[in-house]
């Protein structure tokens, strides 16, 4: 049985890994590490940008922060100097009020004041290298782009592939007419596109991390790894090799129940997108619940989310990760003990395909 | 029901509204047996439910009493060559033998052997090492029966075996049957070629529109064949030249070159000597890509079965 599998596997992996009709699948994995290179070579330009502004407009961090809302401009001046950038508008507005933006840096950070009528009304501090900042985006990007539509339709790709793309080549009865049961042949498909969707898809989140974390002194990052960062970057990668495993049951399934997976699919996709807005009940009968309640890091609805659609979110205590695994792999059990049942009456119709 | 016969006990199957065989009741002893019929009277239905691809819709069936639903030991027993000519992307002749043999669970030592043993058996060793997708229909169909020998199966079922190949391998491949069928085996044939199934078969069962019409010994079919002109299609690098010796031959009554300029289509009174023909010419070093009876008019012979003494 094991060799069985193993053959099985052998000429899957082939397909899954080196099929030229899955080149968007390696896109999709690892399109999001490609974008977090260019941010983190954006931010390392950004830095050495205002360490040549500093330079030329030394000013220190700590005083930087004594500014405060109703300070005059002139004291500003007088305690930071001159701003490397300034705008400045006269007679503005109803009232004819004076506006001024002042920039500075220490060098890491920007400092951007606003000035109305020759008084501090606004400090924004724009902080680019923030560790805490930046894992929060890539949880947000991570469970809702992520696991959501690249690791999901990479799965559709792979999986629903394995059974119906030989239906369409007309090349399944290479598998039927040899000597091994029905669920052999599904175990070893099932077993061959996990491992390849696990490593594309794994190497992908690793790839983004690494990109992410890559303008970050090595202090900072050694600081991180040591505190939440290992735990952290281990639970991602168990998320994604979850999500394989969960969405690929489900394609799998559906490659081998309907002529067209696209259909499917798409239910699955708009099922996994309502899930934050459905009863307790039924959040549990999807694959992202479980995902999200293993994240390390909790993506919150976006700021700018509509009241009225914040108010249709329902919340829902995220159980413990032993029961997360648990409700997956069952969730899984049941999809993959359809899909057997399903091969077990499998036949060959290639004319109808 | 015997455990050395093919049985098949008032078996029917539809695809939808679609008949594909109705209340087919047989028993195949050991030996050739050809299945013949036009195109959609049910051949490869009837060779698809006895090697499990598909199930009776009603009926039961038997390969030395096993049922097609049981993948693990009936595979072991049926080698079967399809007429679906698409192989897993990507191998080699070698590789697709091999890897299918995986599939059995053997060893990589055993597969290795028994590999090149059926590839060494069907003359494509030289070939074995390239891509399939380079290969010709002939060499493809090569492949397939490699596949369906390699593991030495009892029944050998062989959808269209002769389809594509060059008239030197056609007898090669006819004398590999025979062995077969002399080792006792069962060798299951599909052809609607009447001159192919003449010189093979042990027996024949005739399918009509998804029925068996008659079954039994073929007697005297050669004579009724020569009374009809056959067609063969016969891919070659210089067709006007085959043509033109073709056209030597006084059973030769047509010789009409292709639209595609590749191939050539001749009409014989005379198939034996037609192939004779056809084997001295491919001696004499006219390249022959591969042959194919394009002829698909055979009511005529399956009047003469029905109302001769296989008729029931």
């Amino acid at each position: 049985m094991i060799s069985q599998i193993t053959a099985v596997m052998r000429l899957e992996l082939k397909k899954s890994f080196f099929s030229r009709r899955g080149l968007w699948i390696y896109l999709l994995a690892l399109g999001p590490a490609f974008l977090y290179l260019i941010h983190a070579i954006d931010v390392v330009h950004d830095h050495e940008h205002r360490q040549a502004l500093l330079a030329s407009h030394p000013v220190s961090g700590g005083v930087l922060q004594l500014i405060r809302q109703g300070m005059p401009l002139e004291h500003v001046v007088e305690l930071l100097g001159e701003p490397y950038q300034k705008n400045e508008f006269h007679g503005r507005g109803r009232r004819g009020q004076d506006f001024a933006t002042y920039r500075y840096t220490d060098g890491e950070n920007d400092f951007t004041f606003f000035f109305v009528d020759g008084q501090v009304a606004n400090v924004n501090e724009q902080d680019r290298c923030n560790l805490t900042k930046d894992s929060a985006i890539f949880a947000t990007v991570f469970q809702f782009f992520y696991l959501r539509l690249a690791v999901f339709f990479g799965c559709v790709g792979i999986f629903t592939n394995l059974f119906r793309g030989e239906m369409l080549d007309k090349s399944l009865h290479f598998y039927l007419l040899a000597p091994m049961r029905r669920e052999i042949l599904l175990a070893g498909k099932y077993l061959a596109g996990l491992s390849a969707a696990v490593a594309i898809f794994t190497v992908g989140t690793a790839l983004q991390i690494a990109a992410l974390s890559w303008h970050f002194e090595p202090g900072q990052v050694a600081a991180y790894l040591h505190g939440t960062g290992w735990h952290d970057i281990a639970s991602y990668l168990g998320v994604t090799a979850l999500a394989c495993a969960g969405y690929g049951s489900i394609f799998l399934a559906a490659g081998l129940l309907f002529r067209n997976p696209i259909l499917p699919a798409t239910i699955v996709m708009l099922w996994e997108g309502i899930n934050i807005f459905l009863p307790a009940v039924l959040k549990k009968i999807s694959v992202i619940f479980y995902l999200q309640a293993l994240c390390p890091v909790v993506a919150a609805p976006e700021a700018d989310t509509p009241v009225l659609l914040k108010l249709l979110i329902s919340s829902v205590e995220f159980p413990p990760a032993w029961l997360a695994i648990t409700g997956l792999t069952a969730v899984m059990a049941v999809v993959l003990g359809v899909a057997a049942m399903r091969a077990r009456r499998l036949e060959i119709n290639y004319g109808t395909e | 029901m015997t455990n050395d016969r093919v049985v098949f006990d008032n078996v029917s199957r539809f695809y939808g509204e679609v008949l594909g065989v109705n209340r087919v009741t047989l028993s195949i002893p050991p030996g050739i047996t050809s299945l013949v019929g036009p195109n959609g009277s049910g051949k490869t239905t009837l060779m698809n439910l006895m090697s499990g691809l598909v199930r009776p819709t009603r009926g039961e069936i038997r390969v030395l009493g096993i049922p097609p639903d049981d993948p693990e030991r009936l595979c072991r027993a049926v080698g079967y060559s399809t007429q679906f000519d698409s192989f897993p992307r990507g191998l080699t002749g070698y590789q697709s033998v091999a890897y299918f043999l995986r599939l059995f669970g053997f060893d990589q030592v055993k597969c290795d052997r028994l590999a090149r043993a059926a590839i060494e058996r069907l003359r494509m060793g030289e070939s074995a090492h390239r891509k399939v997708a380079a290969y010709s229909k002939g060499m493809r169909q090569r492949i397939k029966l490699a596949m369906a020998i390699a593991h030495d199966p009892p029944v050998l079922v062989l959808d269209e075996p002769l389809n594509g190949l060059d008239p030197l391998v056609r007898s090669e491949t006819i004398a590999l049957f025979r062995q077969c069928a002399a080792a006792g085996r069962h060798v299951i044939v599909s052809s609607h070629v009447l001159h192919e199934v003449d010189q093979i078969s042990d027996q024949v069962i005739l399918l009509s529109n998804g029925y068996v019409v008659a079954e039994g010994q073929i007697q005297g079919v050669r004579g009724e064949i020569q009374d009809r002109p056959m067609q063969v299609l016969i891919r070659s690098s210089r067709p006007s030249m085959l043509a033109s010796k073709m056209f030597e031959q006084d059973h030769v009554v047509e010789a009409q070159l292709t639209d595609d300029g590749g191939a050539v289509i001749i009409k014989t009174r005379d198939a034996d000597r037609f192939y004779r023909a056809l084997n001295v010419l491919a001696l004499d070093g006219i390249d022959i890509e591969g042959v194919m009876p394009v002829d698909d008019n055979v009511n005529s012979v399956y009047e003469y079965l029905i109302g001769g003494e296989g008729s029931r």
